[in-house]
């Protein structure tokens, strides 16, 4: 099987690049980069033609959407128990988990997008800022309260996949919104950092990032 | 007993419509993102986040729609309108739920932009227009794909194709679908649809949309 994952630093295919590595399978990674025409390429439109990463190719099969990336990855390597197949008794709540990670990664996209891509504050909409960073505060209070009984990671009985999903969006969260009402998430996020195979799928030191800034303030309306 | 906690022409018709494809009814409860019936208590109780939708089903709760629409196309798979582990079309089938989520988050943008900050909205006509060239690059790439097929999967009508539900009611109010012949037809075969027009009957007047279209805002 080879398996070659289109990936830029920090962005939404950091998911599956850390679920790479948490499986420990060989795997290739094609770097591309947003400062450049890479993504626009001839090579690479033919295999996204909307030019975004992730694109996971696996025997010649493209996935694009990183949710799906992820599922399908935990379907292909059972034996590494990182997903909950069906009539696993946590199978509903895993499927909630992993789509719950798009309903945070939504906000976190409109906000990168808002306090980042748009480079020049007059293009930006303040009111439209804060009320994207209020409502990602309210979607990680889901989250908060799951981790209320003491669990570590969203499934009761262990790390898996949906922790790669949920845990990249709460990961850049933290730099649009503070968490001081969130120590739960907070201490999850503080676990999921520790992982060898998060570590790895971490830029390198000194390469061009998306997030310029630990934290990125709403301006005032 | 079903239960469906609803908001017309939201993600949750995505469900009710997937219900009806599956001969499934649910009750249903009406919320209204008018009437603070999303913050009261006792749908908080229910729904942490305070959204639609919410399903209760054999004994549990499940909020996000591509997640209920996965659960029920496994746990009936008499229906066969999932595309299950093992089947040819699974990459796909979990791509298109995928797409459509990506879809609905530029709507889910542009209706919060457009429609839910005040009028006129102090939203940014920038990003405004941004969204709606990213919208339509969506459309197109569906466009390319229904050119030579009637539904999303080449195998036929399944579940993925619920997830539109949502994404094709509300996507011509941004962008004009004149250039995208082969998604008008394909909204077309999808109205005509007998579990489609019952879902559509269930479904309740929208309450968000009081333009034809919406054009982007001049900077």
């Amino acid at each position: 099987m080879k398996i070659v994952l289109h990936h830029a630093h920090e962005a939404r295919s950091m998911r599956v690049l850390w679920m790479l590595e948490e499986l420990g399978v060989p795997y290739d990674v094609v770097l591309h980069n947003f400062f450049d025409k890479s993504l626009r390429s001839p090579d690479y439109l033919a295999i996204n033609p909307a030019a975004r990463v992730p694109a996971l190719e696996i025997d010649g099969q493209v996935i694009c959407e990183s949710g799906a990336s992820i599922e399908y990855l935990c379907e292909l390597f059972p034996e590494k128990g990182l997903g909950r197949p069906a009539g696993d008794p946590e199978r509903m709540a895993w499927l909630d988990m992993l789509h719950y990670a798009e309903s945070i990664g939504q906000h976190v996209a409109n906000l990168t997008q808002a306090h980042i891509v748009l480079y020049k504050p007059d293009m930006r909409s303040p009111t439209q800022m804060n009320l994207e960073a209020r409502r990602l505060l309210k979607v990680l209070g889901r989250l908060e309260n799951r981790l209320s009984d003491g669990r570590e990671f969203v499934m009761q009985s262990g790390f898996s996949g949906a922790d790669c999903a949920v845990g990249y969006g709460v990961d850049v969260a933290r730099r649009f919104v503070a968490f001081d009402a969130l120590p739960r998430v907070a201490a999850y996020r503080d676990r999921l950092v520790a992982r060898p195979a998060f570590k790895a799928a971490l830029p390198p030191e000194g390469v061009q990032c998306i997030y310029t800034q630990d934290f990125y303030e709403a301006p005032d309306v | 007993m079903i239960l469906l906690h609803h908001i017309p022409f939201s993600r949750s018709f995505r469900v009710l419509w997937l219900l009806e494809e599956m001969g499934l009814r649910a009750e249903l409860k009406h919320y209204s993102i008018t009437d603070g019936s999303l913050r009261a208590a006792e749908f908080k109780a229910i729904s942490p986040v305070g959204r639609v939708p919410a399903l209760e089903i054999d004994g549990i709760t499940i909020f996000e729609s591509p997640a209920i629409i996965e659960y029920l196309a496994e746990t009936r798979p008499e229906h066969g309108l999932g595309r299950l582990p093992g089947d040819p079309e699974r990459v796909a089938y979990l791509e298109w739920l995928g797409f459509g989520e990506t879809q609905a988050s530029i709507l889910g943008s542009l209706n919060m932009q457009h429609l839910f900050m005040g009028d006129p909205t102090p939203a940014s006509p920038v990003m405004m227009k941004l969204e709606a060239a990213r919208l339509g690059a969506t459309l197109k790439a569906m466009d390319r794909v229904l050119a030579d097929r009637d539904w999303l999967l080449p195998s036929g009508f399944s579940a993925a194709d619920t997830m539109m539900g949502f994404n094709l009611f509300s996507a011509p109010y941004y962008v004009r679908l004149d250039r995208f012949p082969n998604v008008q037809a394909y909204i077309a075969r999808i109205e005509a649809r007998p579990a489609y027009q019952k879902a559509r009957e269930l479904d309740g007047q929208q309450e968000f949309y009081k333009q034809d279209f919406y054009d982007v805002p001049e900077a």
